[in-house]
């Protein structure tokens, strides 16, 4: 098995710039604590993994999306466990990156030369919420119907511009169809891609400028 | 052992079982979980007055699939007292074979694949013989059956 992935690492040569990055001398001071963003991106990967297989069986359409889900949860072998850990691991993935954003507002990890590594993540949040907003709306039940009708309206009341922006986001004056279809592309195409993005970002800044030192 | 390694083993062991069982829910994830068992299902053909006396008769019937309704070909063969029906479609490719009276051989248009009044291969690529379907007659009718 080794000898295989030296084979491969020998024309590829990836372990070396990995074991520089993970064998590297950490601070003194770290706690547990400084794992809160690690459990985050645990939990984004299993969203991703949990994502592609859902994927594989709902159908983003008006007449087919509920029935779709409902043919997911009750039929499909563990699709109610595939279903569950998407749903769980998303709301996790939320409630970790706060609690390391917390995490490093109490260490003031913010300030420089760190601001950037700082809106990145803030950014990540925006999206993550934006992704939990999103894919709410898939299993297209009167729930997510409402749901969404709401979360939309909202943006009407911004001035002069409200509307106009409401109709972009639903694709229309109402919840439909287009917007479902909409809400789909952004929840597995945009989003995903967006935070990936984002999250290399994150991870190079953190290995270019070294853990903070904490308080 | 030291530590170390015996550390980096568990963490090896660890990404191992965790890749494992991931592969496993996915296969499972994956695979139908209803699989319909494919019966036999006999359609009326002819009325048995039509049925040949000798040598072949060719009859088309309908049936349905899924929300389809398709046209399907057959022979009927009335062979030294012997009463069968064959599928038209050829053993090699899958071409719908005709029967050549004069020759007295079902031939394929595509690559020449020829078989006699009873299926069998005489000449050409087609790998076995013709299928023989199921054929009844009941209440004076005659079905084929169809695994559909």
């Amino acid at each position: 098995m080794d000898s295989f992935f030296n084979w491969i690492d020998s024309r590829f040569g990836i372990k070396e710039p990995h074991r520089r990055f993970l064998h590297r001398r950490l601070p003194e001071r770290i706690t547990y604590l400084y794992c809160l963003g690690g459990v985050a991106f645990t939990l984004f990967l299993c969203l991703l993994f949990t994502g592609m297989l859902l994927s594989l069986y709902y159908v983003p359409s008006e007449q087919e999306a509920f029935q779709s889900t409902l043919r997911l949860t009750k039929e499909v072998r563990l699709g109610w466990l595939i279903r569950s850990l998407h749903k769980w691991a998303a709301h996790l993935f939320i409630v970790f990156i706060i609690l390391h954003a917390l995490r490093v507002i109490v260490h003031r990890a913010y300030r420089p030369p760190r601001e950037l590594n700082w809106i990145t993540g803030t950014l990540t949040l925006v999206v993550a919420f934006a992704s939990g907003f999103t894919g709410y709306l898939l299993p297209w039940d009167q729930r997510a119907y409402w749901a969404t009708e709401v979360g939309t309206s909202m943006v009407a009341t911004v001035p002069l511009i409200g509307n106009h922006l409401l109709y972009l986001i639903r694709g229309g004056p109402d919840v439909s169809g287009v917007t479902l279809v909409r809400f789909y592309s952004l929840h597995v195409l945009w989003l995903p891609l967006i935070m990936g993005f984002l999250l290399w970002a994150h991870f190079h800044m953190v290995k270019h400028q070294g853990i903070s030192g904490g308080l | 052992m030291d530590r170390r390694d015996f550390l980096g083993k568990i963490i090896k062991i660890f990404f191992l079982t965790l890749f494992s069982v991931l592969s496993a829910i996915s296969l499972l994830f994956l695979y139908p979980s209803k699989i319909r068992k494919r019966k036999v299902q006999f359609f009326e053909v002819l009325k048995e007055e039509d049925l040949p006396r000798r040598g072949v008769k060719k009859v088309v019937f309908r049936y349905p699939r899924g929300e389809q309704i398709l046209r399907m070909k057959a022979f009927i063969v009335n062979h030294n007292g012997r009463l069968f029906a064959i599928s038209p479609v050829c053993t090699h490719l899958g071409c719908v074979v005709s029967w050549h009276r004069k020759k007295e051989q079902f031939l394929c248009p595509c690559h020449g694949g020829r078989y006699d009044i009873e299926g069998r291969v005489i000449e050409g690529p087609p790998p076995r013989p013709l299928t023989k379907l199921p054929l009844k007659i009941e209440n004076s009718k005659a079905y084929i059956g169809l695994k559909i």
